[in-house]
């Protein structure tokens, strides 16, 4: 233990009984020190939370609110091993996300009919489904748009890695069959169960990633419904490269801001719309920063450093919270400090990978796992490769289209769909310009688009000489696949076809069978 | 003023003591300890939570 | 009853993709259409000089190829599709269309693009973007969509002619099939009917998969014999059933309900009449493309369509059918690993069940049923259920 990186025996925080690790890293004083300043900001964020009734209440009417005793551990699992300035970048974030998903729980909750209120108390609320693009609330500042999906579903399962289980057992018992992707199944799960808020003026819906969540928003509209709520279905196309799509997704974003309009009496604000959007270009801008430096010998911003993050910023919160695009700020400072250092973040970078498919959801920090025990260097995965392209500031024409080529993009479904081009071709592509030497293939045996493609993959790796590490896993549902049976996919591969030994022997083999 | 800087005193080393216990909870992990034996009182919680349990 | 004079003949047909009508067809000159669903308007691929079959791999066995390119993840159609063409089995093809309508079906003839299963020099491959809604700008999309890569692609490749007046010719062939099968399928919602579920099932599969103008002299002598045909003196079946679902291209499925007592009444499944076989009716004000997009969009029952309306119209149309063909339950079933079926069999088997008051069966199956003995089981079950029903409610 100590300041140097690689200085701990990573693997000896885990103890196979428990359900957490034995102790948190030392990383010699400074890091320390700082790590437990942030704790205490995180213990004391979370405190103030359960100072609220409402969420009080809705800690002990809802299930899932069980799962956010885990924020500590949540993001102690993705600063693993990190020191210095690429500690900060991660504290930054995950910090800024907790906070944020902090105050999604609180309007939930404050707006929730379950809990008391009153369906005026939505008047101003708008639901969106997770994984949905919300930029279509810029324009509307009144106006607050709430997944309840990611609070009780996506967070969920990064917090607690099987804390879908019991729903998915439920909506199984209904008759959904489990070879489904367990995502939009939870969802649905979690509607059955009544375990869903009810909130809301309206809602907006959208066809996400693939056919689970576009037929699982049946199942929650039928609720929704039941309670009142008028939902409107925002339709993106699926060949969205294509040249003679765009007006059809441009025609569904003007359908959804007059939809939002009706049902609101909200108008739509240009003056807003266009402020948020100069925030999402400087988040574009720092993330192509990041990846250009990733290009280089000494990445700085990668992993789920720059996933989680990005996918946040660019899906929740579009540009509406200054709060992120000042954070960009602050990373692109810190990796750049650390870059002209050339520190790197593990004792050795003994592969370049690129991250492709869909990871785990139940086991994101493998990636850090990876980087610790055998120098697999994350430097980016597919759900980071989403639309870079600057957008227009001020036309308004022009504002449609930005909006609709960003709802094509979002993240998963701009790989899933749109083609094998966008799948097959743009990984080799990457691989090419970022010099990777190694692709981790998340093979989510559920994800029919990305499992389709499962040949063309293996022989396209081989044909290029690319090392394609196949890794199995059921997102959602760690009792399918365990996360042991991930390091092991890897660690087969590293000892079986390419003879190394780990960085950090300790880690090979983990009992993490109980932990959360 | 003695009584004042007995006063001060006291709250200093509360202070510190709690300064003290908040680093040994965070080194050894104590919350996320405490956390987990609390889940399945929770979990029994919501299983006694009558649900209308339908599509 | 007597047996269909053409029956054989039709279920020869069936055995091979590349049926000697096919053959025929393209002996005569005309240009091959595949098609893999019905979101994309067959009519448009059945111009003068064209003609389209929906895709199918009767006899699949084995899948290892297919497996290997798509995962044992991925429907059972996908992977036998696949596996099909890559033993060559759709080299008769001129081309290929399909919609990006779910997501097996996109990947499955990607991979057969990738691996370049077709090598003749013309052919082409075509995705469209199909509409999740129908409304109006969903129309706006099909159309488009239909104009540049359905008629343009043929035009372009072939030289078809995609004029109205060939659009309305289409048209006309197409529903004289439609009006054909249709009048053969009313039969079913006689009290005994004269003709099974399974022989209709054969009769619709071959219009979907022969070339229309080859078949059609064949389907209206079956109307006609169908007319005189005695029925059974008693009704051979237990009880009546609508099947809904995922496609159905082995007739082994319906021959299998039906020999475990339950009359097929009514097929409310992709390479089915309902929807599939209805007339399209045109106007002489509006464009015939936006008419005939129009038509098939309104219809489709895919579960694919996700806007309120059509979903709440789904279940709707099946209590429709079920009360139209007097069917006394409803089996439910899909294709293993079809997502969008999953979510839609779940949802409309409690819709039906508790909101429409029908005892409902819900099965998953594989491709290829054969003889399936736990099937049959839990068709039997469902049939005993309903005659239990029965008894139970003259009783009361």
């Amino acid at each position: 233990m100590g300041k140097a990186i690689g200085s701990e025996k990573l693997g000896k925080l885990f103890n196979g009984k428990a359900r957490c690790r034995k102790r948190r890293e030392w990383r010699g004083f400074r890091d320390t020190w700082y790590d437990y300043t942030r704790w205490v900001k995180i213990i004391w964020m979370l405190s103030k939370f359960m100072m609220h009734p409402k969420n009080v209440k809705g800690f002990f009417r809802y299930r899932w609110m069980v799962n956010y005793l885990a924020v500590p551990m949540m993001i102690d699992k993705h600063s693993f091993g990190l020191r210095g300035n690429h500690l900060r970048i991660c504290r930054e974030e995950y910090d800024l996300i907790a906070d944020d998903v902090a105050k999604l729980l609180t309007m939930i909750f404050s707006a929730d009919q379950n809990l008391g209120a009153k369906p005026k108390d939505s008047a101003h609320i708008i639901l969106v489904d997770e994984n949905e693009m919300t930029n279509v609330l810029c324009g509307f500042p009144t106006l607050q748009g709430l997944s309840w999906e990611t609070a009780s579903s996506y967070v969920c399962c990064l917090l607690k890695g099987d804390s879908a289980a019991h729903y998915l057992d439920v909506v199984q018992q209904m008759g959904l069959p489990g070879d489904v992707c367990p995502m939009p199944a939870t969802e649905a799960g979690v509607c059955i169960d009544d375990d869903m808020p009810i909130l809301g003026k309206c809602a907006v819906q959208c066809n996400t990633t693939c056919d689970g969540s576009l037929l699982g928003n049946g199942v929650i509209s039928r609720k929704l419904k039941a309670h009142g709520i008028p939902v409107f279905q925002l339709a993106v196309p699926m060949r969205h490269t294509e040249e003679g799509v765009q007006e059809y997704a441009a025609q569904e974003i003007r359908n959804a801001v007059k939809f939002i309009e009706e049902q609101t009496g909200a108008k739509w604000d240009w003056n807003a719309y266009f402020e948020c959007a100069k925030r999402i270009n400087i988040g574009a801008r720092e993330c192509s920063e990041w990846l250009e430096m990733t290009k280089t010998d000494y990445p700085q911003v990668i992993g789920n450093n720059i996933l989680l993050y990005r996918e946040t910023e660019y899906m929740a919160i579009a540009g509406k919270v200054p709060a992120f695009a000042e954070t960009d700020l602050k990373i692109t400072k810190l990796a750049t400090e650390s870059y002209k250092r050339k520190e790197m973040l593990a004792k050795e970078y003994r592969h370049r990978a690129v991250i492709w498919g869909v990871q785990s959801q139940f086991y994101t920090d493998v990636l850090a796992w990876m980087l610790n025990c055998w120098g697999i260097l994350p430097m980016f995965d597919m759900l980071t490769m989403i639309a870079l392209d600057p957008i227009s500031e001020n036309d308004k024409e022009q504002a449609f289209y930005d909006m609709a080529h960003q709802y094509e993009n979002m993240i998963m479904r701009n790989r899933t769909h749109g083609g094998y081009e966008v799948l097959l071709d743009d990984l080799w592509r990457y691989c090419a310009e970022y010099r990777a030497d190694m692709v981790i293939l998340w093979e989510h045996i559920h994800c029919k688009a990305l499992n389709g493609m499962h040949g063309m993959f293996e022989q396209q790796a081989r044909k290029r000489g690319i090392h394609l590490v196949w890794v199995n896993h059921d997102l959602f549902d760690p009792r399918i696949i365990p996360r042991a049976s991930l390091r092991q996919d890897v660690n087969r591969y590293m000892r079986s076809v390419l003879c190394e030994e780990p960085l950090d022997p300790s880690l090979e083999e983990i009992d993490d069978t109980n932990n959360w | 003023m003695a009584t004042f800087l007995h006063i001060l005193l006291i709250i200093a080393i509360s202070f510190a003591c709690l300064f003290m216990f908040s680093l040994v909870v965070y080194f050894f992990n104590l919350d996320m300890k405490l956390t987990t034996s609390l889940e399945p009182l929770f979990q029994k919680h919501y299983d006694r939570r009558k649900r209308e349990r339908n599509l | 009853m007597k047996d269909l004079k053409h029956l054989y003949y039709f279920e020869k047909l069936l055995e091979d993709a590349n049926n000697e009508l096919v053959r025929r067809a393209q002996a005569d000159g005309d240009i091959c259409v595949g098609n893999t669903c019905y979101q994309l308007p067959e009519v448009l691929m059945d111009l003068p000089g064209t003609f389209t079959v929906r895709l199918r791999a009767p006899k699949t066995v084995s899948m290892d190829m297919g497996t290997y390119y798509m995962t044992s993840m991925l429907c059972d159609y996908s992977r036998a599709l696949l596996e099909r063409a890559i033993e060559g089995g759709y080299n008769f093809l001129d081309c290929l269309m399909t919609p990006d309508g779910c997501t097996m079906i996109n990947r499955c003839v990607e991979n057969m693009e990738l691996l370049k299963v077709n090598e003749k020099e013309k052919f082409f491959y075509k995705y469209l973007e199909v509409p999740l809604k129908a409304d109006d700008n969903g129309l706006t999309l099909l159309v488009s969509e239909c104009r540049k890569k359905i008629l343009g692609g043929l035009k372009e490749g072939y030289g078809i002619d995609t004029s109205d007046v060939a659009l309305r010719k289409a048209v006309e062939k197409h529903n004289e099939i439609c009006r054909i099968i249709t009048e053969i399928g009313n039969f079913r919602k006689d009290d005994i009917p004269r003709i099974s579920g399974y022989e209709f099932h054969i009769i619709c599969m071959v219009s979907f998969v022969c070339p229309k103008y080859l078949i059609i002299d064949k389907l209206r002598e079956t109307l006609e014999e169908l007319k005189i045909r005695e029925p059974d003196k008693k009704f051979q079946y237990r009880t009546r059933v609508v099947v809904v679902g995922s496609e159905v291209d082995d007739v082994d499925m319906i021959k299998l309900i039906e020999s475990s007592g339950a009359y097929v009444c009514a097929d409310r499944f992709c390479f089915g009449s309902l929807p599939g076989r209805q007339e399209i009716i045109l106007n002489d004000k509006e464009d015939v493309l936006t008419q005939i997009c129009r038509h098939y969009m309104l219809d489709c029952m895919c579960p694919r369509h996700m806007d309120t309306p059509k979903m709440n119209h789904r279940r709707e149309y099946v209590d429709e059918i079920a009360k139209e063909y007097k069917a006394d339950g409803i089996i439910y079933q899909q294709l293993q690993f079809c997502d969008p079926w999953a979510y839609e069999r779940m949802i409309g088997a409690h819709v039906l069940h508790d909101e429409y008051n029908y005892p409902v069966l819900t099965i998953d199956r594989p491709y290829s049923v054969g003889v399936s003995g736990l099937l049959k089981t839990r068709v039997q079950a469902f049939v005993e259920s309903i005659e239990i029903k029965k008894i139970q409610g003259e009783k009361k």
